[in-house]
């Protein structure tokens, strides 16, 4: 059934690695803790792969494949996991679309009939596209309604130029609202096939005989031509930019963006510990500063998600009091300065580097945390990087932090988004307090 | 395809015992991955705090870990963070919890810490200024979301004088109220060993981890606690509304009444009616699926009695957040099916596909040794017994339609009810 196996030895444990002869990538680890069986397809398709003016469509797309093919009709999928007792869900970033069914360890099978299918004879009824259409913006409109939804949005799209990831994952508006079922068709024969995709299995089960029954069900769909590649390649930033959003809210947040290299690169692992050093935990260095010290903010956080392209690194936080964005940020960029001119110390070192290896051996427990991790890796560069990532991690030395703070985190390569108010909350307030008195 | 006949189910031994203090131990073990989880639970809670000082119990929960008799707040984290663990405080209506998940070979340390924000806390005069100045801060950031103003609303609607009226983090000018004497006060009223429960499951052998455990809670010296009785809050006998203009994309709307304790024995047919009515696996509940699938309102909508039951009446909430132009019809379409379920016997295949729902995925509760530990508290406290997992087939499988009619026409109010709405009102 299979042209390759082999296996990583993630720590310590096996995860087998078997490619069907159509191009499905299949991942494999038993974890018999729990009667349960997690099943998450991933497709090497997310909002990177858009055309202009079709954004949204990977993400519209994963709401269609819950709404029909010939053999499950529209609430099918839904009505099997509910009568199987199982969970299911799905999701889409900018490099990747998945789903997944958590099931009892004698139920699983399930679930490897309805991906099989769904993967080539989704339906796309007009009528339907057209009904769901309406829950997608809606779940737009949603995300909008939060302050960070909205600052984080506006924020990615000035930080970036030319790139995809400039676009929300959810798309802008106008797009959903024009889309149409064809395109969206079309979309669909690209990007879902075996070769695009990886099928990952953790949990209670045997080995070879799920490998069996994957092969049983996806063996006969046909291998495909793989989807052209992305070509985009976002130019340096040459200087600061800054930009204002408005919106109802009196509380002042602000964002930083800057430009940070693709999951893998030498220089990402010291950046995932200065996400650490910066603001994991209380001892973190803007929670001691500004939460602690200045008492500023209600929260400060950074971001650097692993990703297939150069991404941002975001620091965020929420202003407190009558304190100001910016002075703020003022601080952020002192901290940050600090991190320039002494690195961080070997405690600091030390704490983010157990804080990776835990996360690590927690991530062994449940299931679907497991497929997750597996799934995410493989489908944005492949399982090696999970066989060295520990070991890059603990080498991340105090120079190393310096090195990339001054070559990262520097004025000419970050854009600075404020939310300011828009002048509705103080009739907002106004309102309130009458009802108060009343 | 078929319906395996077969529960699946994870069995675990508990070790039960209770220290010369009082202090309850719940034990499991599980070498499933080196890990810990310790979960101490204080039965006290927002529910207890007096009303001008509203917002007191969240806040000595959010003061346990900034210091105690032998350290600092930057010592408490800087010891755990330097393992790689996590530990947390917590607090509801009625638990305040300390929570660590530590690697195998940290347990020492873990247990040591918990112990010492449980036992030890000092509530330091600085901290006390700090948190009441971030609590202010984050209640004036809530109020930025909407959905979070529309359940403020409808709580304040519901309950009357009862506790639960209140946010949980209190407001504004309680919090400006709250002293250092109310938080030490509030410990020692009620963080007493005779009042608490610990619940440690993972990777370790109950017969090494017992001296541990009287090593670091032993000392914990017992007093008298008195819980007090507090009145029930009275189902509303008239309709309730309130409508809350904010500059948003959406209306959020919440619909619902008075529901039930988590003692009451009809909980079990209710949770079925839930998982029927507006919970369940993806959109095949009632509301889901006619307000997002066949309609289009929502991408969130939902509705459920039981979530919220506890030592006090949860609520009954049907939520929906629609572009503004649908609010009356989405408003229609909530009471709708909550009149379908009420005044029509649901159909023999919607209700056992229920029951299997609720059987087949009940392990998932299971998963973690974190999860297990909660489960050991829940079970104390509200007498489940350690074998519910095995009882709870059986209290499920033999709900039937005339159950589900009864508990609706009880339960449901079609006409008596809450409505707040949070979102644009020049569209209404």
């Amino acid at each position: 059934m299979s042209v390759r196996v082999d296996s990583s030895t993630f720590s310590g444990d096996v995860v087998r690695r078997t490619l069907l002869d159509n191009g499905l990538t299949v991942l494999t680890r038993e974890l018999h803790t729990s009667p349960i069986v997690t099943a998450m397809i991933w497709y090497r398709v997310g909002s990177r792969n858009e055309e202009l003016g079709q954004t949204g469509k990977s993400h519209f797309l994963e709401h269609m494949l819950f709404k029909g093919t010939d053999r499950f009709k529209k609430g099918a999928i839904d009505l099997l996991t509910l009568k199987n007792g199982g969970n299911n869900n799905a999701f889409t970033s900018h490099d990747f679309t998945a789903y997944y069914f958590n099931f009892a360890s004698d139920r699983w099978e399930i679930a490897l009939d309805i991906e099989s299918d769904r993967m080539v004879n989704c339906v796309f009824a007009p009528e339907e596209f057209e009904a769901e259409k309406k829950v997608v913006i809606e779940e737009l409109r949603m995300g909008l309604d939060s302050p960070w939804g909205l600052l984080l949005q506006e924020l990615d799209a000035a930080a970036y130029k030319v790139h995809p990831y400039r676009n929300p994952v959810i798309g802008w508006l106008h797009d959903v609202e024009r889309a149409t079922s064809a395109e969206q068709q079309d979309y669909y024969r690209r990007h879902y096939h075996p070769g695009n995709a990886t099928l990952v299995l953790t949990g209670d089960f045997e080995t070879d005989r799920i490998l069996d029954k994957v092969s049983e069900k996806f063996s006969a769909i046909p291998k495909r031509p793989d989807p052209p590649g992305v070509t985009v390649i976002e130019p340096s930033q040459r200087g600061e930019k800054r930009l204002q959003v408005q919106w109802r809210s009196k509380v002042p947040r602000l964002g930083l963006a800057y430009h940070a290299p693709e999951v893998a690169h030498p220089d990402s692992y010291a950046l995932q510990v200065l996400n650490l050093v910066l603001t994991e935990g209380k001892t973190s260095r803007l929670y001691q500063r500004l939460v602690e010290r200045e008492q500023s903010v209600t929260f400060a956080t950074a971001e650097y998600a692993e990703s297939k392209d150069p991404t941002l690194f975001h620091i965020r936080a929420e202003a407190r009091g009558a304190h100001t964005a910016e002075e703020i940020e003022a601080s952020i960029y002192e901290e940050l300065q600090r991190i320039v001119a002494d690195g961080a110390t070997t405690q600091e070192l030390d704490r983010a580097k157990h804080l990776v290896q835990a996360h690590f051996i927690l991530s062994r427990e449940r299931a679907v945390d497991q497929a997750m991790l597996l799934g995410q890796v493989e489908t944005l560069y492949g399982l090696p990087y999970i066989d060295t990532y520990l070991e890059k991690i603990n080498s991340v030395s105090s120079e190393d932090l310096s090195t990339v703070c001054s070559s990262y985190l520097t004025a000419a390569n970050r854009t600075v988004g404020y939310l300011i108010p828009d002048g509705s909350a103080a009739g907002e307030d106004a309102e309130e307090d009458a009802d108060e008195d009343a | 395809m078929k319906t395996p006949e077969a529960e699946i189910w994870r069995t675990f031994d508990v070790h039960s015992q209770t220290l010369a203090n009082g202090l309850q131990v719940l034990l499991v073990e599980n070498p499933a991955i080196p890990a810990i989880a310790i979960n101490a639970t204080v039965l006290t809670g927002a529910r207890y705090e007096p009303e001008d000082k509203a917002g007191l119990a969240i806040m000595a929960s959010n003061l346990l870990d900034e210091g105690t008799t032998t350290r600092s707040s930057f010592d408490i984290a800087a010891a755990i963070e330097a393992t790689g663990g996590h530990l947390e405080t917590d607090a509801s209506f009625e638990r305040i919890v300390a929570a660590a998940t530590i690697l195998k070979q940290d347990v020492d340390l873990g247990l040591e810490l918990v112990a010492d924000l449980l036992i030890n806390p000092v509530f330091p005069d600085d901290y006390v200024a700090k948190e009441k100045s971030r609590t202010l801060a984050e209640i004036a950031s809530a109020k930025d979301r909407p959905q979070v103003v529309a359940g403020w609303a409808l709580n304040e609607l519901i309950y009357g004088s009862h506790p639960l009226h209140r946010p949980a983090q209190g407001y504004p000018e309680t919090i400006e109220r709250i002293t250092r004497d109310d938080l030490l006060q509030f410990h020692a009223q009620f963080f007493a060993p005779n009042n608490a429960i610990l619940s440690i499951v993972g990777d370790f052998k109950i017969d090494e981890i017992l001296s541990r455990i009287e090593r670091q809670y032993g000392g914990w010296n017992p007093r008298p606690v008195s819980l007090s009785a507090i009145p029930k809050p009275l189902r509303q006998r008239e309709r309730r509304e309130k409508f809350i203009p904010m500059a948003a994309q959406q209306s959020n709307i919440y619909l619902g009444h008075l529901g039930i304790e988590r003692r009451n024995p009809d909980f079990y047919a209710l949770q079925v009616l839930d998982t029927i009515l507006g919970g369940g696996a993806g959109f095949t509940a009632r509301i889901p699926q006619r307000l997002r699938d066949e309609l289009g309102l929502a991408y969130t909508t939902f509705a459920s009695i039981t979530m919220t039951a506890g030592i006090d009446p949860g609520r009954f909430v049907a939520y929906i957040g629609t572009s503004p132009e649908n609010t009356k019809l989405a408003i229609e379409g909530l009471l709708n099916e909550i009149r379908r379920i009420v005044d029509e016997p649901v159909a023999p295949e919607e209700l056992q596909d229920a029951k299997d729902f609720l059987t087949g995925s009940f392990v998932f509760a299971f998963e973690s040794s974190a999860q297990i530990a909660r489960f050991l508290i829940q079970a104390r406290i509200y007498d489940l017994g350690f074998d519910y997992g095995e009882k709870y087939p059986g209290l499920i499988k033999t709900i039937t339609a005339d159950d589900i009619a009864r508990v609706a026409g009880i339960y449901l109010d079609t006409e008596n009810y809450t409505l707040t709405v949070s979102g644009p009102m020049e569209e209404r």
